[in-house]
């Protein structure tokens, strides 16, 4: 077993036991309303950073349409909820990412003619296209620039405090399996020859792999997890405006991800905290927030490629071998 | 026949404003293969000057124009020296095509915020270059700023053309695009050339951005729609060909006037997109644009 789920050592899945058991408890001792928000808004971030994640670092294809399936994954499953008041919301929060899936498979099939450049480009037109026309309502789907009506939500008869408990909970799990999600596909079949396509296109087909097919997969799975995280941010903040799709929020996501390292299973966990952090602390600031989330991505991307996460893999194997050249020198 | 001409006096109209910021990125995509994101917040530091000088200090147009192309070239060229220059010497470890599209998009978010913060978001007024109008055709008017617009776009754009080919600088830039390492070696003075390539498009963009300041406002937002606008136009013309953005940017101006006369305003952009993607998937590289390497 090679990968992140290989290199768990009894050590390891300690400590993430115990970091899960803290996270668990953290809403019982923590309860201000501000912060929490703050929080439960970033698990929903999270939640489409590790989607947006497994297709842009692990598959390698430069998507920037995954905001136009996280919406279409909101208003599928708004639409259910409004409409069809008879299906449960999970259910219907999972067919809304059904439904983006479906969309993401569509779009993976004319991305994957493309190359590079081109391929960012097409999907930021999709991405283009899918707000501009939730901006204009058709039909009176989308609530255009006032935001999808208010839908109830899953917890929406509860008080406040357990009411972002619960939606705390509930995304908590939701992260620590998609995290173990990823990292098993890491070191599945699929995952090695996302990998391989991704860093050896010609010798991977000519193995026998197809590249096209493997990664209208990864597609299919990013988009279905991208479109619950629609579908989650809905029930949660019981709207979703187009403003959610925009640039600023894909700058800022974007920065998340390369902030924490691209392609990891824990640097979207790493980079949606930190710029979490940064915003809150500059919430009163926004011209100054945006500009050093800017000069933040900067300096990421030129000084510490690999993000946080290979920083830190950097460091670590550094250690690890000059403790072990300590070790020979003495033995 | 009335609304005929309409469509094509402003589709003109239009195509000269477009081509005129996406043959920067063209240009730049061309020579140095880095797709500028940055090249939309040219545009807001053009209309900013054109606002500063012409609004506040009643400065003569030209004036306003040349100052928006020396701040532009100015920012354009430190936007190079802190986005681009430090991955030079490792372009061949990183996805360069890749990594250079989020150094300049994140130049350009710290743009939009900087000015943001210094401006404010309120829009600002920017007057015309030169007032009144002109009746062409029953009915059908356009101003003398637009004239202008498309003068300036259509003389800059010849004027970059000659450069190119008929100068020392224009000979080099050329010679990078072919063959990097080959320039290099005939003593190209490649890392004085990127950054001055890129104050150059960015010069142009920062024109632009005067004239548009016009059309609209000047905001830190308003370089967002040029930027969507020349990335329709750079992908629809095969990034890095010169002559294929031209014909795009008249396509698409002609395109959106279409639309906006005979669909409505609203639906013109999805529609460019929509055209975008099939011309994509039918065209993987654009109507000029070839898979081999260098094309200006």
């Amino acid at each position: 077993v090679t990968g992140a789920l290989g290199q768990l050592t009894i050590g390891r899945w300690m400590a993430i036991i115990i970091a899960c058991a803290l996270a668990a408890v953290f809403p019982l001792v923590y309860t201000d309303p501000y912060y929490m928000t703050i929080i439960v808004t970033a698990e929903v971030i999270l939640i489409l950073n590790i989607s947006w994640n497994f297709v842009l670092g692990m598959a390698g294809v430069w998507n920037f349409g995954q905001l136009a399936i996280y919406a279409l994954g909101a208003y599928g499953a708004g639409w259910l909820m409004l409409h069809e008041t008879w299906i449960p919301t999970m259910v219907a929060i999972a067919l809304g990412g059904v439904f983006a899936a479906v969309i993401s498979v569509l779009l993976a099939f004319p991305t994957l003619r493309l190359f590079g450049i081109y391929t960012s480009l097409l999907t930021f037109s999709f991405a283009q296209v899918v707000q501009y026309v939730a901006l204009n309502n058709p039909k009176n789907l989308t609530g255009g620039s006032y935001g999808f009506p208010t839908v109830p939500g899953v917890f929406s008869t509860a008080s406040q405090e357990s009411y972002l408990r619960a939606y705390y909970w509930l995304f908590a799990v939701v992260i620590v399996v998609a995290c173990f999600f990823v990292a098993w596909l890491q070191q599945s079949h699929l995952g090695i020859a996302l990998r391989s396509v991704r860093d050896a296109p010609g010798y991977t087909a000519a193995r026998g792999v197809n590249p096209r097919s493997v990664r209208v997969v990864a597609f299919g799975l990013s988009g279905f997890l991208a479109g619950v995280a629609g579908g989650f941010y809905l029930a949660f903040e019981q709207s979703f405006t187009t403003s959610q799709m925009g640039l600023t929020p894909m700058s800022i996501y974007v920065t998340m991800l390369v902030i924490g390292g691209l392609g990891t299973v824990f640097g979207p966990l790493i980079g949606t905290a930190i710029v979490t952090v940064i915003q809150t602390i500059l919430i009163d600031y926004p011209g100054w927030q945006l500009t050093i989330l800017g000069a933040t991505l900067l300096v990421i991307v030129i000084f510490v490629p690999g993000g946080i996460v290979g920083l830190i893999s950097r460091i670590n194997s550094r250690l690890t071998s000059w403790v072990a050249e300590g070790n020979r020198q003495s033995g | 026949m009335t609304d005929i001409v309409a469509i094509i006096v402003s589709g003109l109209v239009y195509g000269s404003i477009y081509g005129l910021v996406a043959i920067g990125m063209t240009l730049i995509y061309g020579t140095l293969r880095i797709l500028d994101m940055s090249q939309g917040s040219m545009v807001v530091i053009g209309g900013y000057v054109g606002w500063w000088a012409l609004t506040e200090n009643g400065f003569n147009p030209i004036v306003a124009l040349v100052l928006a192309f020396a701040a532009a070239f100015v920012v354009g060229t430190g936007s190079e020296l802190i986005s681009v220059q430090p991955l030079l010497k490792r372009r061949h470890e990183v996805d360069f095509e890749m990594v250079t599209f989020i150094t300049t998009f994140a130049v350009g978010i710290m743009i939009t915020n900087i000015s943001l913060q210094h401006f404010g978001p309120e829009q600002r007024d920017v007057p015309s270059i030169i007032g009144g109008n002109l009746e062409i055709y029953h009915g059908v008017s356009i101003t003398y700023h637009e004239i202008a617009m498309a003068v300036t776009s259509v003389i800059l754009m010849a004027a970059l053309g000659l450069f190119l080919a008929r100068t020392r600088w224009g000979f080099a830039i050329r010679a990078v695009a072919q063959d990097l390492t080959a320039a290099r070696s005939l003593g190209v003075p490649v890392n004085r050339l990127y950054p001055m390539t890129m104050g150059l498009a960015s010069a142009l963009a920062g024109v632009g951005g005067v004239f548009l300041g016009a059309l609209y406002f000047a905001s830190p937002t308003a370089g967002d729609l040029p930027l969507l606008q020349a990335l329709i136009v750079v992908v629809l013309g095969g990034l890095g060909s010169l002559t294929g953005t031209l014909y795009a940017a008249y396509l698409v101006g002609l395109m959106q006037a279409f639309c906006e006369v005979k669909i409505g305003t609203t639906w013109t952009l999805p529609i460019l997109y929509t055209a975008i993607l099939i011309i994509l998937i039918i065209r993987p590289y654009g109507l000029k644009g070839s898979p081999t390497e260098a094309r200006l």
